[in-house]
Order: structure tokens, then C-alpha cells, then sequence
């Protein structure tokens, strides 16, 4: 073991976020490992539809990854999305002589067949073995969004399956770190003590050997890391005090933060348990079809216009299997929402728009809506399964 | 004195599958002392009507000073299915942060 804390940097904490984070992390100052995280649950379903795997990310790649490698800096995300090996290829292709590891497994979708996706969420030891293979990156699927924190660091200080305290002290820095500068000032409650919040750097984990890290970011960048800031982002999206994963349970109620510097803050005291036999699965499955449109009622007799324009669509809307308004008021206007859900395309697509827009002459006085009549667009269901963990095999392939 | 609950709290709010959640927390050990017995799960579907009806779950960490609330089923079947105009429950925690409460005067800064 090395006593040195490794420096994994976050550069994406989802598909969209901020292009030029790659660099940044890169030129702002010494770095280990550079992540990304690029996979939500509604990601999954994007991705289905758009085919694949995350393109920003070779984007990405093909912008810095030479400066990576000079620097000997891997990378380690979860881009490959629903393809892996096709987002692997994408990074060799770039010709940059990396060595480019990707990791199969998650996908799960034979044992759900009326599924569009279905991933089991993997965990850290995948990663470790790629980076033990000499991999410069590491493409991954559906691993856990802290697993790409916690592989490095595994690897880095060679623990094993049962170092449950360090994995999980892990797991805490990869949570802190999974959602970018959410960590570092961003959608912070009192944003207006953030300094420089026009442009908030991404944060960085400096992971001990035994699992304690540092959250920090490099000097010079805009935001604020504090004990709140990364509180924060600790209670992002969590359940209860056992945080489950693939790897470990790690215990948000024996974690102990501190500043220990400006912008530098402090994890440590992390118990982990063991992980409970089963994996949890993200399923979408394709929920049909919907449309929405909204008008804008203006002035006096509010609740009176919004009522005629339900009378007039509801035979319409009697056709439909699903249908739902909303009417929201702010000062003198209001807008009402009406979404409607088929399996059948037909019926939500651009003949219902146009039956919405056709009243523009001879329904309330005002009548506008906020945008041309669309399309209609699929729509995903969502929900979580659970297989035994036994039954799903995480492979790394170079 | 009656004052919103953000002037001495933070919180942060996001999805998970149809569930939301908001964590809040204190920005002092007095402050957190107080939250703990104010904000029951009774008292969260008071200032959150949208909650009224649904199954709401509460957990404690004291090390963070902040109490996390899980809200059941509040976006149905998940960001894609929901109709609700913030499908992932990001402004929840704004939301509960602008309610008024009697908040104790010792604690205002």
C-alpha cells in the first residue's frame, strides 16, 4: 500500500454537463484519475432511443486525451451507457495510441424481455481490474455512479472485497464527487455565499489508503467547497443512513466532515457492511406515447376560460387513454398544461396538437399558446428490480 | 418569529425511480436540535400538500445535522412517465425552504 492519497477528479456529472470540464480538470492541476459521470436513470432511456452510448465523452476524448496520457492521467467513466464496446472503439479510433479497456455485464435485458433497458448497477472491482491491466481508459456501462471513484481507489491501494471501512469511505467520495459541481457550489441553497458561482470548477477526491479522503478543487476556480456545500451533496438522492451498493453498504450516519483548509474539506470515519446478496436492476420499459400543449389565459375570468377549453376538448380527450391538465397562475396569467398519453402514437401526435391549436379563433378571448403544435414523443416507465448478485458477471475486456 | 425555514436551513432535493427526495440541514448544533423536533413527518406534509396523501419517510443524521425525507411515489412512474412540470423533484427542497414557520427568535442570526 501507498500512503499517497490518489487525485480522482470529476469531470461530468451527467450527459449534458459542461463540455470543457475535460480540460479544465486536466490543465488546473495535478490529477490521478479524471471520471465522468454520464448515466441517470432517464439517461438510460435517451440513450435507447438515440442509440447507444454517450457522444459527448469521445467528444471529450478527442479534445484531451492526448494531454491525459502526457500527463499519465486515466480516465475512467461511465459513457459506454448501453454500449460499451461501441464507445471503447470510438476512443481507439481516435488514434491516440491509449491503451482502452471496456466493461460488459449489466445488461440484463434477456431475463426482462418486455424491456427497452435493463441494467444490473455493477460495482468498483471491474475498474480495478482494468487499471491492474494497464487500461489508460476505462469505458464502462451501468456500473454504480460512485463505483467509478471507488474502482480507482481499490486499485490504488490494492484492497480487497471484504475491506468494507475503505470501500466505503470510498463510496462517500464517489457520491461527493458523482454530480460535478453539485459538490463545489452548484444548486447550493445559499448560493449567494458562493464566490464566483458564473463558473464553479469540478471537484476532486484526494482518497487515503484507508478510505479517508479530501474534497477539494483546484486553485483559482470559481465556487466554494465547504462542510455545507459537500453536505449537500451528500444527501443528494439518498435513502435512509445505510447507502446500499454493489460493493459495500457504506453508513452516512459514521461519517465525520471538517474543514481542513479553504476549500478543502474533509471525510473520514466511514463504516462499511456487507453488501446484500442481490443487485438492483434499472429498468425502462416503453410506456407509449404522450403530447403536451399549454395556453396562456390572461386577465380576468380565469378559472371561466380554463373551464370552456376543457368543455370544448373533452369528447376529444374521451379518446385518449390518459389525460391530465394543469392549470398554473402567477399575477395576472396563467398557464394551462394538457398532457395526454397513448400507446398509440396516432392519436397524441400532430392531429391532436392541431385539434388543440384549431381553437385559436373561437374559444376564450387571449387565446395563445406558448409553442407550435408538436409531435407526439415515446415516453419511458421506469421501476427497479433485484437479481441475485451471484448471477451477474462483470467482465473486462481490453 | 415567523420566518421561512431557509433562513436557517439548507436543503437539496432530487429522484429517485417515482420516489423523491429532500434532505435538510441545520446550519448550527442548536439549529439542528430545533429541526429535528419541529420538522416531523406530520409537520413535512403540512408545508408540502403535494406530500398530504403519500407515504413520507424520515431519517435522522445527526453527524450531518440534517434529517432526509423520502417522499413515496411523488413522481409516479419516474422522470420520463411524470407530468409533473419538475419531473425530478429538483425544486422541492426550495419549495419546503420557502415555507413560513415560527422559527425560535435564539436562533435567528
Amino acid at each position: 500500500m501507498t500512503a499517497e492519497p490518489l487525485r480522482i477528479a470529476n469531470c461530468s456529472g451527467f450527459y449534458g454537463d459542461r463540455f470543457s470540464a475535460a480540460r479544465e480538470m486536466l490543465e488546473g492541476g495535478p490529477i490521478d484519475i479524471l471520471t465522468g459521470d454520464y448515466l441517470a436513470e432517464l439517461t438510460m432511456l435517451i440513450l435507447w432511443k438515440t442509440g447507444g452510448y454517450a457522444r459527448t465523452f469521445v467528444r471529450q476524448m478527442e479534445d484531451v486525451l492526448a494531454l491525459a496520457l502526457e500527463r499519465g492521467v486515466k480516465v475512467v467513466s461511465n459513457a459506454g451507457g448501453l454500449d460499451p464496446a461501441g464507445c471503447a472503439e470510438a476512443v481507439r479510433a481516435l488514434n491516440t495510441g491509449a491503451r482502452v479497456a471496456h466493461i460488459e455485464g449489466d445488461d440484463l435485458r434477456d431475463r426482462f424481455p418486455d424491456a427497452v433497458t435493463a441494467n444490473a448497477y455493477l460495482g468498483a472491482f471491474g475498474i480495478a481490474e482494468a487499471l491492474d491491466r494497464d487500461a489508460d481508459v476505462v469505458v464502462c456501462p451501468r456500473v454504480t455512479d460512485a463505483s467509478l471513484v471507488v474502482g480507482p481507489a481499490a486499485w490504488r491501494h490494492g484492497w480487497k472485497s471484504e475491506d468494507w471501512d475503505a470501500l466505503a469511505g470510498a463510496v462517500v467520495a464517489g457520491h461527493v464527487l458523482e454530480c460535478g459541481a453539485h459538490a463545489t457550489g452548484g444548486n447550493f441553497a445559499f448560493f449567494q455565499e458562493v464566490p464566483e458561482l458564473e463558473h464553479p470548477g469540478f471537484p476532486i477526491a484526494e482518497v487515503a489508503a484507508d478510505g479517508s479522503c479530501v474534497i477539494t478543487k483546484h486553485p483559482g476556480t470559481g465556487g466554494l467547497v465547504s462542510v455545507e456545500t459537500v453536505t449537500a451533496q451528500l444527501l443528494y438522492e439518498i435513502e435512509g443512513p445505510a447507502y446500499l451498493g454493489p460493493d459495500v453498504i457504506a453508513r452516512f450516519d459514521t461519517i465525520r466532515l471538517a474543514q481542513v483548509g479553504p476549500d478543502r474539506v474533509g471525510i473520514d470515519g466511514a463504516q462499511g457492511e456487507r453488501p446484500l446478496p442481490t443487485l438492483k436492476v434499472a429498468i425502462n420499459e416503453l410506456g407509449g406515447y404522450r403530447n403536451s400543449i399549454t395556453l396562456v389565459l390572461t386577465g380576468l375570468d380565469i378559472e371561466a376560460k380554463a373551464s370552456l377549453v376543457r368543455r370544448t376538448l373533452a369528447p376529444r380527450l374521451a379518446e385518449i387513454e390518459g389525460s391530465e391538465w394543469r392549470l398554473r397562475r402567477c399575477g395576472d396569467e396563467a398557464q394551462l398544461t394538457l398532457t395526454v398519453k397513448d400507446r398509440e402514437e396516432a392519436k397524441v401526435g400532430r392531429a391532436f396538437s392541431a385539434a388543440v391549436v384549431e381553437l385559436a379563433l373561437s374559444s376564450y378571448p387571449g387565446f395563445y399558446a406558448t409553442g407550435p403544435p408538436g409531435d407526439a414523443s415515446p415516453f419511458g416507465i421506469y421501476r427497479a428490480e433485484y437479481v441475485p448478485a451471484e448471477s451477474v458477471e462483470q467482465r473486462v475486456v481490453m | 418569529m415567523k420566518a421561512p425555514l431557509g433562513t436557517l436551513y439548507g436543503a437539496r432535493s432530487g429522484d429517485k425511480g417515482g420516489d423523491a427526495n429532500v434532505g435538510v440541514w441545520a446550519r448550527s448544533d442548536p439549529a439542528y436540535g430545533w429541526l429535528e423536533g419541529f420538522l416531523t413527518v406530520e409537520r413535512f406534509r403540512e408545508l408540502v400538500p403535494e406530500a398530504a396523501e403519500l407515504e413520507v419517510r424520515r431519517y435522522e443524521l445527526p453527524n450531518l445535522r440534517a434529517l432526509n425525507f423520502v417522499v413515496v411515489g411523488l413522481l409516479g412512474e419516474g422522470v420520463a412517465a411524470s407530468t409533473r412540470p419538475d419531473p425530478q423533484a429538483k425544486s422541492l427542497g426550495e419549495y419546503l425552504r420557502a415555507r413560513i414557520v415560527d422559527l425560535p427568535e435564539d436562533l435567528l442570526p
